[in-house]
């Protein structure tokens, strides 16, 4: 971690309101992603990552160590987000994802299939490859940020995201079979 | 070690992601152009890749999603300035001003305690500190005087070889000073001896008195294996007489026994006495006395232990050796007389009377020295054999030898004729009844009650209270029996048991003072009040049962009142409450009854008394009637009223007034005092 967003979580955590707002700015995009990765739907996930800071605000003196805010902000994120997933459990995926493909501008409706087949692989997975996966493709976060928010140990990450592309290639092989992509 | 290909996912997304370093994108890169399996996996990832790109590109938050989740933030968490009092609130949050609150706490704790018990003269502290310093000091003061006076220490070598050269203690102090320098803290650390006599001006008496500490003990170890040589080797200039006694649990007495004589036998001794005694409840006591050689005299209370449990052990030893010198010393000397005295018969020179005298004189000389013989050869005896005193007792000493059942039986008895029956219970009297108590009262009122007590053989006791329960009936009867151990206390499993002889207590009472179990009293309207009597005669005749009293009386208004009583037996109560139905209407029915729990008397034939009262209904008139009479009585009735009411009203002003009286009393003095002011200023 660098010495900056060390200060800048140290800050954070003894109560600088200003630095906890950095924080915000900086952690809220791939916090985002985590919670879109557990829950497939963007108004919960926002919901989830608001409730989260307001949730680390009031007990960010429980962080004892500067270095382990984020994990612990992503720990407090995927909690949530799976307690709202259980409470919604009746509520079927394909209906979701119909929703959220209709949000979708019109020139998308060719793709809205594809999408829906890729999102209901995507929630196949367990959910911390699913969470790693979509930090990944959504915010394009490196590996190093990753491991650190999802405070999973170095180089594990690796195994993490090829075995969830794995699964995720066997699950859409036969449904992407008459798709070709360009390979350059 | 995984090869690529075994690893071929993670190097794939890896790649994908561009996370591979240079070195691994081109092993990777290079398997791949090996492997037509991998490549195809790779063309696929990468359709994946891409399509995962496509779907969650649209997944991305709305735009404007940091401002509103900032906004929400600022909502939810109103701004605070930092203050002094949130600057506190972290720093409780900050673990080193836990430990420092922590510290104070118990600094304040501590403090508390020490105003609260007094003491103050002991501070832990100073000790603390003062405790530490001594070694220190010692330390450094050692490794100074190593290093000053180490000439002095070689010349009390010197002096010390002269002395006492085989002394080994003060070697460690040459060595000290032979090497002063190299390492003086580890010599001091490791030769404690060094450290106390370093002071350089001492050296000299201290080397002295350790010179002479090895010839003391070198002397204690001389006089240490001296004492225990008498009872060893037995020699002659210490007489000790050795005493030994111990109690011991065994589990068979003469098992025992026998082993006490092996073992006696084997440590050189002998038994000398043996006595035993049997228990009642068949358990063996008993002492006996061992004779062992000294020598042996441990080795042999060893071996006992191993018998069984061991109680009590006492060992005693008496020096007898001065009370042994004393009488030998005395015994020389009465020898020497006896010798004069032998000599001056043999001269035989002088008068008869002086020889007689002198003959007199040897015969209690000698008497003297055959007592001092004796007591000598006493001693000595007492002193060659160690006395070992073994009392003996088997396990559960105090179990019961018997158990004695004794049972006591209580009955009362009711029947009609006190005098008869109390003749033929005392007529049981035989062998195996005995009569211990009878007694029969005559109280004032003529009422006849008996009690007899009479102890029953246990084979007979059934067969008599069967004969007197058939006399009458019974209401009280209660057996008691209880287990008397002989002997002893406790359980035993094989102890005997026995029934002692029965103790029978009767109460005879007439049946007519048994208490009702029921009791019904109910009155009848009848106009003839004589003939229902007379009739009520008949019923209880009928009923097996008897008229107990009866009373009649007429009211002067012409009401005539008939009272009786009957007693009947329960079984009948029923049928004669019918039969009083035809008298007349039953009105005012009470029914008493008394049930006690374990009562054994015969329900059927226990009493019911019945209270009959007949009456006739006189002239029964209001004493006035009409309006006028109606209106006096209304009028006197509500002045009664009116009067009382008064009465409360004037307790509740006698209540009220005092409190009145003192508030008007304070007002009073508040306006005089005013008035007074107000006349002052004007």
């Amino acid at each position: 971690m660098k010495a900056a967003d060390y200060e800048l979580y140290f800050a954070a955590i003894h109560g600088d309101q200003e630095a906890f707002e950095m924080v915000i700015r900086k952690l809220s995009r791939p916090l985002f992603a985590i919670a879109f990765g557990a829950l497939q739907n963007r108004e919960e996930a926002e919901d989830t990552v608001q409730d989260a800071f307001v949730k680390a605000w009031k007990g960010r003196w429980r962080v004892r160590d500067a270095h382990k805010f984020p994990a612990w902000i992503g720990a407090i994120v995927r909690h949530r987000a799976h307690d709202i997933l259980m409470r919604r459990k009746t509520i079927p995926l394909d209906e979701q994802f119909n929703e959220i493909s209709s949000g979708q501008a019109q020139f998308w409706l060719a793709d809205a299939e594809r999408h829906q087949q890729v999102h209901a692989a995507l929630a196949t997975l367990p959910e911390l490859h699913r969470s790693a996966l979509v930090l990944r493709y959504l915010e394009g976060t490196d590996y190093a940020t990753i491991e650190r928010l999802l405070g999973v140990s170095n180089g594990a990450l690796r195994g993490i995201l090829g075995r969830a592309l794995a699964t995720m290639r066997k699950r859409l092989k036969p449904k992407l079979e008459g798709l070709h992509v360009n390979h350059s | 070690m995984l090869t690529i290909h075994d690893r071929i996912e993670e190097f794939l997304a890896a790649d994908l992601h561009n996370e591979l370093s240079e070195s691994e994108r081109e092993e990777l890169h290079t398997h791949l152009m090996e492997c037509a399996g991998c490549r195809d996996l790779h063309k696929q990832e990468q359709v994946i890749n891409k399509a995962l790109q496509g779907t969650l590109e649209h997944s991305k938050p709305l735009f404007g999603f940091e401002q509103r989740i900032l906004g929400a933030f600022r909502n939810r968490v109103p701004y605070r300035k930092r203050n002094v009092g949130s600057f506190f609130l972290n720093a409780t949050r900050s673990r080193a001003a836990q430990l420092a609150g922590a510290a104070i706490v118990l600094l304040t704790l501590f403090e508390i305690g020490q105003h609260v018990t007094g003491e103050t003269n002991e501070n832990p502290w100073r000790t603390l500190f003062v405790s530490r310093k001594p070694p220190a000091a010692r330390a450094t003061a050692a490794a100074a005087a190593a290093q000053s006076s180490w000439t002095a220490h070689a010349q009390v070598f010197a002096a010390n070889e002269s002395t006492n050269p085989t002394a080994p203690s003060p070697t460690a102090a040459p060595i000290l000073a032979a090497d002063p320098v190299a390492s003086p803290k580890a010599t001091v650390a490791n030769t404690p001896v060094a450290v106390e006599s370093s002071p350089g001006e001492s050296t000299r008496e201290d080397n002295t008195a350790r010179a002479n500490a090895p010839e003391d003990a070198t002397a204690n170890a001389a006089t240490a294996q001296a004492t225990p040589a008498p009872l060893i080797g037995g020699n002659d200039e210490r007489k000790l007489i050795r005493n030994a006694s111990l109690d011991l649990e065994v589990r068979s007495f003469d098992d025992a026994l026998q082993s006490i004589t092996d073992l006696a036998k084997a440590a050189g001794g002998y038994i000398a006495t043996n006595s035993s005694e049997k228990q009642e409840n068949g358990k063996l006591r008993g002492e006996i006395v061992v004779k062992v050689l000294p020598d042996n005299l441990d080795d042999f209370l060893g071996k006992l232990r191993g018998l069984g449990e061991l109680k009590n052990q006492t060992l005693a030893t008496q020096d007898v050796s001065k009370q042994y010198l004393d009488t030998d010393a005395r015994l020389r000397n009465a020898r020497v007389v006896e010798q004069r005295l032998v000599d001056m018969l043999e001269k035989n020179s002088g008068r008869v009377s002086d020889l007689l005298q002198v003959e007199k004189e040897l015969g209690r000389v000698r008497e003297q020295i055959e007592q001092m013989e004796g007591e000598l050869k006493f001693m000595e005896s007492q002193v060659q054999f160690a006395t070992v005193t073994i009392r003996l007792a088997e396990k559960d000493m105090g179990a019961p030898a018997g158990f004695l059942i004794k049972e006591r039986v209580q009955l009362a008895l009711f029947v009609p004729e006190v005098e008869k029956v109390y003749a033929t219970i005392r007529g049981f009297a035989s062998d195996v009844v005995q009569i211990s108590n009878a007694a029969l009262d005559h109280d004032a009122s003529g009422r006849v009650s008996a009690r007899i007590s009479m102890l029953v053989a246990p084979e007979e006791s059934d067969n008599v209270i069967a004969k007197i329960r058939a006399m009458g009936r019974v209401t009280n009867f209660q057996v008691q029996s209880q287990r008397v151990a002989r002997g002893g206390q406790g359980m035993a499993a094989d102890a005997k048991t026995e029934w002692d002889k029965v103790e029978l207590n009767i109460t005879i009472s007439r049946e007519d003072d048994e208490p009702a179990r029921q009791q019904t009293s109910l009155s009848v309207r009848a106009a003839d009040v004589n003939g229902a009597t007379k009739q009520l005669g008949a019923i209880a005749q009928t009923g097996q049962g008897k008229i107990r009293s009866s009373t009649f009386s007429r009211h002067p208004n012409g009401a005539e009142f008939s009272s009786v009583s009957l007693r009947i037996p329960l079984k009948n109560y029923n049928a004669v409450m019918q039969s009083l139905a035809s008298l007349g209407k039953l009105e005012n029915i009470t029914v008493h009854r008394e049930d006690r729990p374990g009562d054994v008397s015969d329900e059927q034939s226990a009493p019911a008394d019945v209270t009959v009262t007949v009456y006739s209904q006189g002239n029964i008139v209001a004493p006035e009637t009409g309006l006028s009479a109606t209106l006096r009585r209304t009028l006197t009735q509500s002045a009664a009223a009116l009067m009382w009411s008064l009465r409360m009203v004037g307790v509740a002003l006698a209540s009220v007034a005092p409190w009145a009286l003192l508030v008007a009393i304070a007002f009073a003095v508040i306006i005089a005092v005013r008035r007074f002011l107000r006349a002052r200023a004007g």
